[in-house]
């Protein structure tokens, strides 16, 4: 607990010598450090708690109307805080690189790392909150520390109304979560979870299912599932890449951490409730699948495919509540620990991908991949790291996407007692998420091979090589975590065995259940083993063969001598002719100009995949605003039945609205 | 007895391949009323490449000669866990399809890399086609596992296939599986009608174009992958439709099994013969007919575990 508090109070001192009137070098030197104290003091608790040791408790006294502030540190919490500081403080290290162009200038750097030190700041309060009160503070430090995070290049009034739309979007969400909150308050009189859980556990009904709806609500605008991404592309093309790394790796699974935990406050979830998140996932996962086909922006295209891995991390936690509610811990056991396996999963190759693209945009300054290619040559570690992280997150042997998903597939197939149309929905769900998988891989390959493969396609941009080490080893770090969590996949079993045997705990009998999986594990982590050892001799078998080394020549060009880099297939040409049999779900924007007479001067085609989501939101407000004007225009203000139909209206839905929560009134 | 039956499908893996190859080239021939090349050429062409030195192109990077290793050692895994003698396999465990289907799937992404690494249009437009495709064709094959795996209640590929013989619902779900596997098996060794190996226009063309760039080693490591793959979703079709369990007439299973799969080749044979490879637009309605049937075969088997 000690621990706990020196390392907010690290996080905090160290968050204000940023801000001091310092050379940047030092102010990032003094955050950076900050960071390393309070991760290492951090780790000191989180991860005896993580692998299966007694919870951490305890409280400060505050003054009224709070009284007091209880941290108490499970397994769950632990699970998340154990990856969550050292990835920040990556990213931290990454941010170095990124920004060491400022560091000279009259810029303030230290802000920026000031605000890094509140992200971390915000994991352990929102990890370790055991009360409502230090929860909501720690949720909206993170939100608030992320906007500004993300407007960093705020002169630019396209990152500034990216910026404000994730901080509207994060706020509405904030809304639910209030409301939700509200109604579990006023049931157990009391801001602590354990009396909130015992309320929830106890009373399953009309009222509960509404708090569910709502926290999902809530939180599915944290983690940036489908339809409420609309924030998220734009913030991630708009953020600098390792802010965008943080924002869909680390921060944003603490949306998927309060569903966790508020699963487990919730006791036994009903079975609908599964089912609900299985189709709320898995829409998820497949829209924002389709969605990274049609990017030209690489950071939108990662962007997207955030909201398809949490919808994969659903997916799990779906099956998990199945599990619960059928009492099959074995299936509870697959659900929950290929959720939480697939979340941390995600944390390390998304990262890797955003740091892969910083690296691109440092180097190159855009990240438009129409204007990019030939990469590899000049980046072989950026792009050797992009490639790791695509096969991963194409959930592909024999690194750790596969693992995950592999453990969601088990329980998409297990043979537990379910009826027969369940087996078959849940094979369904199967199809889709190997659809899923094809698609990511679809995006993945156009986007690395555009890129990094074949010839350079813009003369113009500057030259360059490699990033700085400062991004480098960051990168790498990742890369080599989504190699160990794919070839050991046990390491990240251990990794996440006890927070899911919290939830075991609920079902009945969930001794054995864990076994299983560790032998199914260890056969995977032993086939994904012998599968690259083997490439491996190959290739290295391969390059000792001397009198077979090639001789080098163009191209085939298929009889056309002269080919140039313009000639090469574009991202556009990879994915339109797939976009196009799904443009009911996705808007293409096409703009043309045809050629036009015997020697035509100017004639274009740009085509642009907008999101369908934000489209239609911002044609509701346009219309209502219209609509809203009309309507004032009509009602003369000083007329006293307007306000008293207004009155009226006001009581009936607040009246309908407390009948339909409560029941009819004692 | 298990040692001999783990022989025997490691030498199905290593001369099918080629035995195939050769039957459906017999069978074009044939039907074109030409004597044809040997039933072994397979094997003669794959030797000719090995000893040849390759010429890459100036563009590709290490990735391209990686690539074709890759997907070689892939192809070869997924064909070593697939049943293809019914209800065995080598390596068996819950769930292993899942292992079967996303390994082929790193051969593809493989594969893609490699044709997108040395620049040319054509191998990208080969490159996005097969990725699309491969969109289409995947959820099928989970859809016939999903189908499978209601059915006879078992968790690994092996005992799916193999159980299914058991079931209530064989006689009818059997046709639409094969259909399902037969049109997987097209689209996945690019075969007719999905794609056309024999023709000459890089415009046409979906997996011959990603390779026209390889070359020696690589292009028979290629080669013998794509076939590799025909023979896994040969097998399939033959440890669907084979009547008897490796475990209690290993003989008679081995022997039919091996027939099966040479019919599977006729009969791949004979659609290339006698039709036309498909328009590009209408590929994916053609795949689609694979997930039609897999889904019909559910709704079989829902409507019958619910009487």
């Amino acid at each position: 607990m000690n621990q706990l508090i020196l390392a907010v109070l690290a996080l905090v001192i160290g968050a204000g010598l940023c801000l001091l009137n310092l050379d940047n070098r030092v102010r990032a030197a003094l955050g950076l450090c900050s960071q390393a104290i309070a991760m290492v003091l951090v780790w000191s608790v989180a991860v005896p708690v993580m692998m299966g040791g007694p919870d951490v408790a305890g409280g400060i006294s505050w003054a009224y109307p709070i009284e007091a502030v209880h941290f108490r540190l499970d397994a769950l919490g632990a699970f998340f805080l154990s990856w969550s500081l050292p990835m920040t403080l990556l990213g931290s290290v990454y941010a170095v690189g990124y920004l060491r162009k400022y560091f000279s200038g009259p810029r303030h750097v230290g802000v920026h790392f000031a605000l890094l030190n509140m992200v971390a700041l915000s994991f352990v309060l929102v990890y370790t909150g055991d009360e409502v009160v230090s929860f909501l503070f720690g949720w909206e430090v993170a939100a608030l520390a992320a906007w500004q995070l993300v407007i960093w290049d705020y002169t630019n009034s396209k990152v500034r109304f990216a910026g404000f739309n994730y901080l509207v979007s994060t706020h509405v969400g904030l809304l639910f979560l209030v409301a939700a909150l509200m109604i579990l308050y006023t049931h157990s009189q009391s801001w602590a979870f354990g009396d909130i859980g015992r309320w929830m556990s106890g009373h399953p009904g009309t009222l509960r299912n509404v708090v569910f709806l709502l926290l999902v609500t809530s939180f599915g605008l944290k983690s940036a599932f489908f339809p409420f991404h609309s924030w998220l592309p734009r913030a991630h093309a708009a953020a600098p890449a390792h802010v965008s790394a943080l924002m869909s790796g680390v921060i944003h699974k603490a949306g998927l951490y309060a569903l966790l935990r508020f699963t487990l406050l919730a006791g036994k979830p009903d079975e609908w409730m599964g089912w609900f998140l299985i189709a709320f996932s898995v829409t998820s996962a497949v829209i924002g699948g389709l969605y990274t086909v049609g990017q030209r922006d690489l950071k939108r295209l990662l962007g997207y495919s955030s909201t398809e891995n949490v919808g994969i991390a659903g997916i799990g936690i779906g099956i998990g509540f199945l599990g619960l509610s059928w009492d099959s811990p074995a299936l509870a056991a697959l659900g929950f620990g290929g959720g939480l396996l697939h979340v941390l999963n995600h944390a390390f190759f998304k990262c890797q991908l955003f740091y892969a693209a910083g690296c691109v945009y440092q180097i190159k300054h855009v990240i438009d991949m129409e204007r990019l290619g030939g990469l590899f040559k000049l980046m072989p570690v950026t792009g050797a790291c992009f490639i790791i992280g695509g096969v991963a997150i194409s959930a592909l042997p024999p690194f750790n996407g596969f693992a995950s998903e592999f453990m969601i597939y088990s329980g998409l197939f297990s043979n537990v007692g379910m009826g027969i149309w369940a087996k078959l929905t849940l094979g369904l769900v199967a199809a889709a998420l190997a659809f899923v998988g094809a698609v990511s891989a679809l995006s993945i390959t156009r986007a690395f091979g555009v890129i990094f493969l074949g010839n350079a396609r813009d003369p113009r941009l500057p030259e360059g090589r490699e990033a700085s080490r400062w991004m480098l080893v960051p990168m790498g770090i990742h890369a080599l975590g989504t190699v160990v969590l794919g070839v050991v996949p046990v390491v990240g079993f251990a990794l996440v065995a006890h927070p899911v045997s919290l939830f075991l705990h609920a079902a009945p009998a969930g001794g054995g259940a864990l076994d299983a999986v560790v032998g199914i594990l260890t056969r995977i982590g032993l086939i994904s083993g012998a599968l690259a050892a083997v490439i491996v001799t190959v290739l290295w078998l391969r390059s000792r063969f001397a009198a077979l080394s090639p001789r080098r020549n163009q191209t085939w060009g298929c009889g056309y001598d002269l080919p140039n880099a313009r000639m090469q297939y574009t991202g556009a040409g990879f994915s339109t002719d797939f976009s196009q049999r799904f443009r009911n779900i996705m808007v293409l924007l096409k703009r043309q100009k045809a050629p036009v007479g015997y020697f035509p001067r100017d004639s274009y085609v740009i085509t642009d995949c907008v999101d369908a989501v934000e489209r239609r939101l911002y044609n509701v407000i346009d219309h209502g605003d219209d609509t809203a004007v009309e309507l004032s225009e009509k009602m003369r203000e000083d007329d006293p039945r307007l306000a008293f139909s207004a009155g009226l209206a006001a009581i009936v839905i607040i009246a309908s609205l407390v009948l339909l929560a409560e029941g009819a009134l004692q | 007895m298990k040692t001999t039956l783990q022989v025997i499908h490691w030498l199905f893996v290593l001369a099918m391949p080629i035995l195939l190859v050769g039957v459906v080239n017999r069978t074009k021939s044939w039907w074109a009323g030409r004597k044809g090349p040997r039933i072994l050429q397979f094997a003669y062409d794959l030797q000719r490449l090995l000893g040849k030195r390759p010429v890459e192109s100036a563009t590709a990077t290490p990735l391209f000669r990686a690539g074709a290793y890759v997907v070689l050692v892939s192809a070869v895994l997924a064909t070593g866990m697939a049943p293809m003698l019914g209800q065995f396999a080598p390596v068996r465990f819950p769930h292993d399809f899942v292992v079967v289907a996303y390994t082929l799937g790193l051969a593809r992404i493989a594969l893609m890399v490699s044709a997108m690494d040395v620049g040319s249009s054509f191998e990208g437009m080969g490159t996005a086609r097969e990725a699309a495709f491969s969109t289409y064709a995947e959820p099928a094959l989970f859809l016939l596992i999903g189908t499978a795996g209601a059915a006879t209640g078992m968790t690994s590929f092996a005992d799916l296939i193999g159980h299914l013989h058991n079931t209530p619902y064989y006689a009818i779900i059997v046709a639409p599986l094969v259909l399902c596997l037969l049109i997987l098996l097209q689209a996945e060794a690019a075969r007719v009608p999905v794609d056309d190996p024999l023709t000459h226009l890089e415009l046409t063309m979906i997996h011959e174009v990603m390779i026209l760039d390889h070359s020696g080693p690589e292009l028979a490591a290629m080669q013998f992958a794509a076939a590799l793959k025909m023979t896994l979703y040969a097998g399939l079709i033959a440890a669907l439709v084979n009547p008897f369990n490796p475990l209690t007439s290993p003989a008679a299973c081995v022997l039919a099994s091996f027939g099966l799969m040479l019919a599977v080749a006729l009969v791949v044979g004979c659609v290339e013969s006698l039709t036309a490879r498909l328009p590009m637009r209408w590929v994916t309605h053609y795949l689609l007919i694979a997930s039609a049937a897999a889904l019909g075969c559910m709704v079989v088997v829902g409507l019958g575990a619910g009487n």
